[in-house]
């Protein structure tokens, strides 16, 4: 988020139900919303805002995969090319012993690659600070904002009305 | 997710909470100072520690030597305490993993501490493989690095290097699965915060805002990392049975222990769940989250593994008879009369008669039986894993070579310093960060609030939409009106 | 893709099923055809026939075990999505004593001597002076004989039968006299959680008797747990089908997408957990490499290649891929095949299972004398176990020598190295005169529980 720039006009609410209801107005009304913010995740929410469904688990298989690629490929060099020794009488190439460490390193890559995209891609991560809008939002407030750059006090009435249609708390604005 | 409950859902949170007031209940332990019993407790656990590093100190400059193992026990108190350790965390992944896709909900008042204490326990335990090999300083030859001695790689088809992998999968998995959910936590309790401590967790919480694209992935993420999770924490203790099961020695090679071993380790990680949140829920008024709900769901989850623990130790002794293998029955034999019948008969007590008493609904949900019967578990979890190793050990196939194994005061040292450091973990976290996941069970308030589940539910019919006068989260209707229905 | 939500809200508003004349004439010819099947078989080679009849009567009893285990833990876990569909599963639990009474033949083969399933049913197995002894199963015989295999199927099935009906009479009463206080549900906990731990105990006794001691010089402690692990995902599958079925009649309108997804999620994590098992045991005893253990597994890979890495396509590769994704879930296409896939391949796990030991066992019958096959397998056994190093290569050649004397037993034989037609007719006729029985009892109820305390959260239920 670009800081410093965004005038945002934004409403909380008491409770998440009503949010729904507001946001499914807005979404009748074709108001431009900025973005929804909630102290936990709210079911129902995703659809109505018409988000798409993340593709985290596309690219966590692409991971596994390559875990499961990297783990047995590098263990059959190891035993077969670069330095072969009888273990126990097995064969050199003794699959069903590398199972298991195939299987942990399909997981450990998986894992590690989900997390570190979902920081990435969420903009999140140690030490990133972004503007809160309120405090309470991971408390109990349910926050519906508008970006307002460029909106005529006009417009700003009417987002306001509608946002006290839809029973909001508290109305508020911010520069972000 | 449904707003239908059915009517003989029991409330999981109690005291008619508001959202406010979770965020003030859950919240506030990590901004108070510590009173007397925390301070008392955590020097407690710290001296253990402290003796416990001069314990490791000693066995590393001194040699193993200073330990009791000999031949044929080569291994005794310390891969006990180690296997003792890792299926202690197993509660942790499998209450934040398993149960989350079996959608109980009850897990949302233990989750954030269980995975914690998975997290310490590992650490826990990582520390005996650390230390046992004799030349910890070159502990890592352990890790296939490219190296100038050929190089040299490690022994990719032995147990004990499996379970390097799933170790460290499992304590990295846990790890970011833990933090993922306390990062939505610690961006509320900077909201809260001031000056230093708001820097420090505002640094912590990654910078959260909540968003609704954030919240979505970070579901999708949980449910994936639960999916993984469930196979891994399967597989850790199945291939730290296989470290048994994949020898010849009659009493470990029987392919019975990897679920078996799962199954113990879900029976102890559970038992140990109990204990602390028995003590914390009391000491940080947490019960209105931790209900006897969740003590008693706990409770029966110790009541089925247990079971399967004892269906699996009958398996073994019936197989053993079954297979007219002498070596094996002579395995049994010797556990139940051999010179450590003592710890067969621990075993036997704590882990299959106890969990018995939990048939009992009064004793499901009485804490001081719980709290009493959560430490037997416990007890009788490391006996199993003492007769597995030392008693088998002790007798194998040469008797020329039969000999018999006590601990030296280094090896109850370094053993009381692991709780010791898994007591100081716990209690640091307990003043560091929320011990309940606050914004998950704030989603599960109007599914399992008692304001609206169970005998004390309020039945409203409206839901008015000019609700200023209404504090959040409290009496929206859950019944079938179409003005509230969430879909 | 079918999506839709439900729109029934009340009980009553759901289609009472009707076992129509159309379907019963359809089971009926598979019926005839598996009877046919089966007498064709018997003149052909009766150890066909009669491993085709043990595969597939334990095969459907242990569904219906499976059943009321599974009805049972879910009641107990406070879990309510499933209450819609219960019926299902309570049908599929009623089977019990016919299950029971289908294994009465085995039984009655036993005493007279009509069949050669088991080795250690022969005359003399304990006799040191007989021509038939043979001194490992000696051992065994105070669990291996006719009186444990009779009274103990007997009795064991006859208390699971006791605990289904009770289960159901009081869900059928339920649907009656059920009021808020929900005293049945109470009730029917209780009942299941006294049948868990006894169902637990006593179907692992079952599987010992009924199919691991059919190779019986060998022996493996996780058997019960991975024949219980295939029975299950057999059990998910064959639910699937009949409910997609059902809906495609227009009754159970009321199970969604939602409801299919979660079976199929259940049968995707079963087959992996049944698959992790698989992987346990076979992995244990190759690492082990101990000769009286690895026979079990050089017999199945090398003679029987076709049913061993088949059961592994079949019931891990196939539902993995192809169960992976959340949206094959939801297509009941592609989930009603991979069931179809999944419910078969278990059915040929449990033909790997049987017939490749049951063959030989029917071998040691006929040639009654030759022993050269014991005898080289105790060597290995004996030498195996005899001192550390060198008894891994000691044991290999002998067994490897065991293996030539066996050579008769183990080339191609149809019906035992694959199932062949009679084996799919056979099947067929047993799996139709399941469903005939599954729908005939679940015409003999509401198709949804009318009063279960869960069935609203089951008729919303969202996943």
């Amino acid at each position: 988020m670009k800081k410093g720039h965004t005038e945002v006009l934004y409403g909380l609410y008491n409770d998440e139900e009503i949010l729904l209801d507001a946001v499914r107005q807005a979404k009748k009304e074709h108001l431009d919303i900025m973005d929804v913010f909630t102290p936990f995740p709210i079911h129902g929410l995703d659809p109505i805002l018409g988000l798409a469904e993340s593709r985290l688990h596309q690219a966590g298989f692409v991971y596994g995969a390559t875990g499961t690629c990297t783990a047995f490929l590098f263990m059959t060099w190891v035993f077969t090319r670069d330095w072969p020794i009888i273990f126990g009488g097995k064969p050199y190439w003794s699959v069903p012993a590398f199972i298991p460490i195939t299987f942990e390193l399909t997981v450990l890559f998986a894992a590690i690659g989900m997390v570190v995209s979902f920081y990435i891609i969420c903009g999140l991560g140690p030490g990133v600070t972004n503007e809160v809008l309120d405090d309470r939002i991971t408390d109990d407030k349910f926050c519906l904002a508008f970006q307002t750059n460029g909106y005529s006090e006009d417009q700003i009435d009417k987002l306001k009305s509608f946002l006290t249609s839809t029973g909001v708390e508290e109305i508020g604005a911010k520069v972000i | 997710m449904s707003a239908i409950v059915s009517p003989v859902r029991k409330p999981l949170i109690t005291g008619n909470k508001t959202y406010h007031q979770i965020t003030e209940d859950l919240i506030s332990p990590t901004e108070k100072t510590p009173n007397a019993l925390w301070v008392i407790t955590f020097l407690m656990s710290i001296s253990l520690l402290g003796f416990g590093l001069f314990c490791i100190a000693w066995t590393i400059w001194n040699g193993i030597g200073t330990w009791n193992l000999n031949r044929t026990i080569g291994w005794g108190w310390d891969i006990t305490n180690f296997v003792w350790w890792i299926g202690i965390g197993h509660a942790g992944t499998l209450i934040s993993a398993i149960l989350l896709l079996f959608r109980q909900k009850w897990r949302t008042g233990v989750n954030r501490a269980a995975e914690a204490m998975t997290i310490f326990a590992v650490i826990c335990a990582a520390l005996f493989p650390g230390i046992h090999v004799g030349r910890a300083w070159v502990v890592f030859y352990f890790f296939p690095y490219p190296n100038t001695r050929g190089p040299l790689w490690v022994n990719f088809n032995s147990p004990l290097l499996w379970d390097l992998f799933a170790i460290s999968t499992y304590f990295t998995v846990s790890l970011l699965f833990w933090y993922l959910g306390l990062v939505p936590d610690f961006a509320t309790v900077r909201d809260r915060a001031t000056g230093f401590r708001k820097s420090i967790y505002s640094f912590l919480a990654f910078g959260w805002t909540g968003k609704a694209k954030h919240w979505q992935r970070w579901e999708s993420l949980s449910l994936v990392l639960a999916g993984l999770a469930t196979p891994l924490v399967l597989s850790v203790h199945t291939i730290v049975s296989f470290d048994f099961a994949t020898s010849v020695i009659p009493g470990w090679h029987t392919t019975i222990f990897p679920p078996y071993f799962v199954a113990g380790a879900i029976f102890s990680g559970f038992a140990m769940v109990l204990t602390l949140m028995i003590i914390t829920r009391k000491v940080l008024s947490l019960e209105d989250y931790i209900t006897i709900e969740h003590v008693e769901s706990m409770n029966k989850v110790i009541l089925v593994t247990g079971t399967m623990v004892g269906v699996a130790y009958l398996t073994e002794l019936f197989i053993a008879w079954y297979s007219g293998y002498i070596y094996e029955q002579f395995a049994f034999f010797n556990r139940a009369l051999g010179s450590y019948w003592w710890s067969y008969f621990g075993m036997m007590f704590c882990n299959v008669l106890s969990p018995q008493f939990f048939w009992s609904r009064k004793i499901r949900r009485s804490i001081t039986w719980t709290f009493f019967l959560s430490i037997v578990v416990n007890i009788g979890m490391w006996f199993e894993r003492f007769v597995i190793i030392a008693t088998t050990l002790a007798r194998d196939y040469l008797p020329s070579s039969w000999s018999y194994y006590t601990p030296t005061w280094v090896e109850i040292g370094i053993y009381l310093g692991t709780i010791g450091l898994f007591f100081t973990l716990y209690l640091g976290f307990t003043r560091v960060a929320p011990v309940v996941a606050v914004a998950e069970i704030k989603s599960i308030l109007k599914t399992g609030g008692d304001q609206y589940v169970g005998e004390n539910a309020k039945h409203h019919h409206h839901v008015k939409h000019d609700v200023n006068e209404h504090a959040a989260g409290t009496s929206i209707d859950i019944d079938e009106n179409p003005d509230t229905k969430i879909k | 893709m079918n999506t839709d939500h439900a729109t029934i809200d009340h009980a009553e508003d759901i289609k009472h099923f009707v076992f129509e004349g159309k379907q019963k004439t359809t089971l009926l010819a598979f019926i005839v055809l598996g009877i046919l099947c089966m007498v064709g078989t018997f003149f052909i080679d009766s150890n066909r026939f009669w491993t085709n009849y043990l595969h597939n009567a334990v095969f459907f009893l242990g569904m219906s075990f499976v059943a009321t285990f599974v009805l049972s833990a879910f009641m107990l876990a406070y879990a309510g999505w499933h209450v819609v569909m219960k019926r299902v599963w309570e049908a599929f639990m009623l089977f019990l004593p016919v299950g029971l009474i289908m294994m009465l033949l085995v039984i009655v083969g036993l005493w007279m001597h009509g069949h050669h399933l088991y080795h250690w049913s022969m005359d003399g197995i304990a006799d040191p002076t007989s021509p038939n002894y043979d001194k490992i199963l000696a051992g065994k015989v105070p669990f291996l004989n006719k009186y444990w295999y009779t009274f103990g199927t007997l009795i064991i099935v006859g208390i699971w039968t006791f605990f289904a009906y009770r289960l159901r009479s009081l869900s059928l009463r339920e649907d009656e006299e059920g009021t808020t206080d929900y005293a049945l549900h109470q009730q029917m906990k209780k009942v299941a959680a006294i049948f868990l731990p006894i169902g637990a105990f006593t179907s692992a006794a079952l599987v010992w008797q009924w199919v691991m001691s059919i190779d019986g010089h060998w022996y493996s402690t996780l058997y019960a747990w991975y024949a219980t692990a295939s029975w299950f995902v057999a059990m998910l599958a064959l639910t699937i089908l009949i409910l997609i079925y059902l809906k495609s009649k227009g009754y159970y309108k009321a199970v969604t997408a939602e409801h299919l997804h979660d079976l199929g999620k259940y049968m995707f994590a079963f087959s992996v957990f049944w698959t992790y098992l698989w992987f346990s045991q076979f992995m244990l005893i190759w690492y082990g490499n101990n000769g009286e253990e690895t026979v079990y597994y050089n017999l199945r890979r090398h003679e029987y290649t076709i049913l061993y890495f088949g059961n592994l396509v079949l019931n891990f590769v196939l539902p993995f891929l192809i169960l992976m994704r959340n949206d094959t879930k939801r297509k009941y296409g592609t989930l009603g095949f991979t069931a179809v896939i999944v419910f078969f391949g278990h059915w040929w796990d449990y033909f790997y299972l049987i017939k490749p030991g049951a063959r030989l066992n029917a071998l040691h019958a006929h040639h009654g004398a030759g022993h050269g096959h014991e005898d080289a397998a105790h060597g290995a056994g004996e030498a195996a176990h005899g001192a550390a190093g060198h008894a891994a290569e000691h044991g290999a050649d002998l067994a490897h020598a065991a293996g030539h004397a066996v050579q008769e037993g183990t080339e191609f034989a149809m019906g035992f190295t694959i199932p062949g037609f009679l084996e799919i007719g056979t099947f067929l006729g047993f799996l139709a005169f399941f469903l005939y029985f599954v729908f005939n009892r679940m015409e003999k109820a509401a198709l949804m529980p009318k009063n279960d305390p869960y069935l609203a959260e089951s008729l919303h239920h969202h996943v």
